[in-house]
């Protein structure tokens, strides 16, 4: 058979491979890579080679209608990244140009784009050290870039990375560290056909004042209370080269949180970014500050019982109920006693009851000689009959025990 | 969770029906008590959303922290054992009993019904050997270590080595704590998509709470508990993977092993003129081993080390009259036979000092200095190199002196990169 049809045929089957449909599907692997290239902060993505990172930023790329410039950093010198020294007619006089390569001179004519930086890990430490400068300081010899470049970086993990490279502490602290990891149904899907189709988060013109004011109520609200969780250094050779807290990833978390909210992000998503600036533990308890944020204000509760909305999971109606009880303690008055009892028994009527026995007996205990007793308290009468209960069965224990 | 044996046991497929409405007041009782007694599991306890189902034995939960309960197995229980039933089935979520069991049936290849029941067991006996007593009874017909003869305070993990189904195991048969205990989906679950789930970020933070709550009271809490809280965000690191991390990254920093160089011009200079290059130059680092070869290092925890130095060092120099071990004790009974095997000169060293040792290796000029050890010694002041130490964890025993009994050994310095080894 003649050779150029064997071609055809070949052609056709890799055109028949490539026939591949998509799908809709909530990536948030890729919303929150989107909402931290959108916020401008340097991003990492760290996994295991092959999973698909290139071709998340291929995505992500086209969907912010950004041209995409891939380097590779470990087939480069270093300097193709500090700049070409040119040596020129007279260099005592001239001084001697640090010529920046073509996709540098590209970018900054262009003046957008996303710069993906590939390798970071496998290229040698001069080659990082270059990049570096890039990365921080956006400068690639005598040029700058322009704000409208967005800056991606990909690196393998340290337990398969070819030759050791770890981040520095304070390089550490300047990225958005995000853990990319293959979705085994995607791939399987995909294999057989049908890739995912994100839909990418979009800014809410409507809110972007509002996020603004949310994020920095929940960031501020925390640090006032924890100021430990200002800056913790990471100590241990396991977490070192990855997020820690400090001032300046607190402000870029801070930053996270509003476009979080302006774009409407799930928790998922706001979880992994947080998490990923300022680190395991400030980023859960940053989180749970937002959760605090959801819930209904005491006082409005207390304004209202009758038709106060107390979420239905256990422990946020608990912790609904007790700053309840505590605004009432900071400013105790015969009506917002009543109130709260008011509240404690519409808590009663819609939900678990060992939840209120708690704060009923912190609200009993907040009495005043001269406060009747109010009427609702009859009602409470189960919470009581639950708590003696309870008292029983640990009784029971404890005399068990004692045998 | 499990009723006594003297019971008419419910068969797996099809508990006995009752038509009983579920007993409310009396779970939320045994809830109340529970959390009395372990106020640090209360978000967790609190966060279960209670599903009432007919077709569970006694009480599931599944992995997006629902809790399925038996209206029959409230009515027949007493509320004391309720109590402990509740914190047995949190702590099957908050130690991810359903995550881990997964992963130990990819790593293991364990499959089928049978193999996650084991799971089940063996996740029960993680829990059930530290979680009762001080104000929570066990409930009857629990399984536990010494009902099986095994040792106690494992994990689930090393559980499932330890034991087999057979006849000591009969009488669990028809256990059942749900997916949340095991991973395998049940016919009860409401699934991902059903209402009152937790998602991952939800079920993450109710676990962060609690792992503050736990470290926030240590004196109230069990070794257990301390345990998982410690380690429930920062799971221990593979050991060998971040050895031969510490060890690449110190061999190529700079200074040694491959980088770039104006000492001679680059190849590609000739074709770009008027440029100048820098050119890549290898310059392959010495590594010096220094192991601590005193009787507190067992010959295994040192061979699975030094294996895995002497691969690194092949594979980073190659060149053998780079590489020296100093042993730091007169018997080397390990490192001697694994050099001669890797054909690495072996220098003698004296005493269980480190810094004689460190002093012999310096000797050599080295690039790195890898330090094998259980970290009680003195340390030297910082040599002229990197310096990696892989230190054999040692808790509560350490080695003491007899002249000094408030003698504590030093810990490892902060200019050595340190990996926790095993």
């Amino acid at each position: 058979m003649p050779e150029n049809t064997q071609l055809s045929l070949a052609d056709d089957l890799l055109a028949l491979l490539s026939d591949t449909t998509t799908e809709p599907r909530p990536d948030q692997q890729l919303e929150a890579l989107t909402l931290a290239v959108a916020a401008d902060l340097p991003v990492l993505l760290w996994g295991e080679p092959g999973i698909g990172k290139t071709a998340a930023l291929n995505q992500l790329a086209e969907s912010l209608e950004l041209p995409l410039t891939t380097v590779i950093a470990s087939v480069h010198e270093p300097s193709d990244f500090a700049g070409l020294p040119v040596v020129g007619d007279d260099p005592a006089v001239q001084g001697v140009p640090m010529a920046p390569p073509d996709w540098a001179v590209r970018l900054v004519r262009a003046g957008r784009g996303l710069l993906f930086l590939d390798e970071l890990s496998t290229a040698p430490p001069a080659v990082q050290a270059a990049l570096l400068r890039l990365v921080l300081e956006r400068r690639i010899g005598a040029l700058r870039l322009p704000p409208g470049v967005r800056i991606v970086a990909a690196a393998n993990p340290r337990s398969s990375a070819a030759d050791g490279w770890e981040l520095s502490a304070p390089l550490a602290n300047r990225f958005v560290h995000l853990q990319w990891v293959h979705d085994h149904d995607v791939v399987v899907r995909g294999l057989g056909g049908t890739w995912p189709r994100a839909s990418l988060p979009v800014l809410d013109p409507g809110k972007l004042a509002g996020s603004v004011e949310y994020a920095r109520r929940a960031v501020c609200g925390l640090l006032a209370v924890r100021p430990k969780l200002v800056h913790q250094m990471p100590s241990a050779e396991t977490r070192r080269g990855g997020a820690w807290a400090s001032p300046r990833s607190w402000d870029m978390a801070l930053r996270l949180v509003a476009f979080a909210t302006a774009a409407g992000a799930s928790r998922e998503v706001l979880s992994m970014l947080v998490r990923g600036t300022v680190g395991d533990g400030p980023g859960l308890e940053l989180l749970a500050c937002v959760d605090r944020l959801d819930l209904p204000d005491p006082e409005s509760v207390l304004a209202d019982p009758a038709n106060a909305e107390l979420p239905t999971r256990g422990d946020l109606r608990q912790a609904v109920l007790d700053g309840v009880v505590e605004a009432v303690r900071s400013r105790p008055t015969r009506a917002r006693w009543d109130s709260a009892w008011a509240v404690l028994v519409h808590a009663l009527e819609t939900g678990a009851p060992d939840l209120v026995v708690v704060p009923a007996s912190t609200l009993a205990s907040l009495r005043r000689e001269e406060w009747d007793v109010p009427v609702e308290i009859e009602r409470l009468a189960g919470v009581v009959a639950l708590s003696r209960g309870a008292d029983r069965a640990a009784a029971k224990v404890r005399a068990g025990a004692g045998s | 969770m499990r009723t006594p044996s003297s019971r008419p046991r419910p068969t797996p497929s099809r508990p006995p029906l009752s038509s009983r409405p579920l007993d409310t007041d009396k779970l939320y009782t045994a809830r109340l008590q529970a959390v009395r007694a372990r106020p640090y599991l209360a978000s967790a306890l609190f966060a279960l959303h209670v599903v009432e189902s007919e077709s569970v034995p006694t009480m599931a939960v599944d992995g997006y922290w629902r809790c399925y309960v038996s209206p029959g197995f409230v009515e027949r229980t007493p509320v004391e054992e309720l109590a402990g039933v509740w914190v047995h089935e949190v702590s099957h979520l908050l130690r991810d009993h359903h995550g881990r069991g997964d992963r130990v049936a990819r790593a293991r290849g364990l499959e089928g019904a049978g193999e996650r029941l084991r799971m089940n067991i063996a996740a029960d006996l993680e829990i059930n050997d530290d979680i009762y007593g001080d104000g929570l009874v066990r409930p009857s017909g629990a399984v536990t270590p010494a009902g099986l003869r095994l040792r106690e305070g494992l994990l689930m993990e090393e559980y499932l080595r330890e034991f087999q189904l057979g006849p000591s195991t009969a009488e669990f048969v028809w256990l059942d704590c749900g997916s949340g205990a095991d991973g395998r989906a049940r016919g009860w679950d409401l699934g991902p998509d059903g209402a009152d789930g937790l998602t991952e970020q939800q079920r993450d933070a109710v676990r962060f709470r609690v792992a503050e709550a736990v470290k926030g009271a240590p004196g109230d809490a069990p070794e257990g508990w301390k345990r998982w809280a410690e380690t429930a965000f920062h799971p221990p690191q593979p050991w060998l993977e971040l050895l031969g991390a510490a060890l690449r990254s110190a061999v190529s920093g700079a200074g040694a092993g491959q980088d770039y160089s104006y000492g001679r011009p680059a190849r590609r200079a000739s074709s770009l003129p008027g440029v100048v290059l820098p050119s890549l130059r290898r310059r392959p680092p010495r590594v010096a081993v220094v192991i601590d070869t005193s009787g507190s290092v067992s010959d295994a925890e040192l061979g699975s080390a030094l294996l895995e130095v002497a691969a690194i060092t092949r594979a980073v120099g190659g060149r053998r009259d780079l590489v020296t071990v100093v042993s730091c004790d007169a018997a080397a009974r390990v490192a001697h036979p694994l050099c001669r095997a890797e054909d690495i000169p072996l220098i003698g060293g004296g005493g269980t000092d480190l810094r004689a040792g460190f002093t012999t290796a310096l000797r050599t000029r080295p690039d790195v200095v890898v330090a094998l050890t259980d970290g009680q010694t003195p340390w030297p002041p910082q040599p002229p190199c990197r310096t990696v130490v892989g230190l054999f964890p040692r808790t509560g025993r350490g080695r003491w002196r007899e002249t000094d009994p408030t003698y504590v050994p030093e810990a490892p310095p902060g200019w050595a990169k340190v990996v926790e080894i095993g």
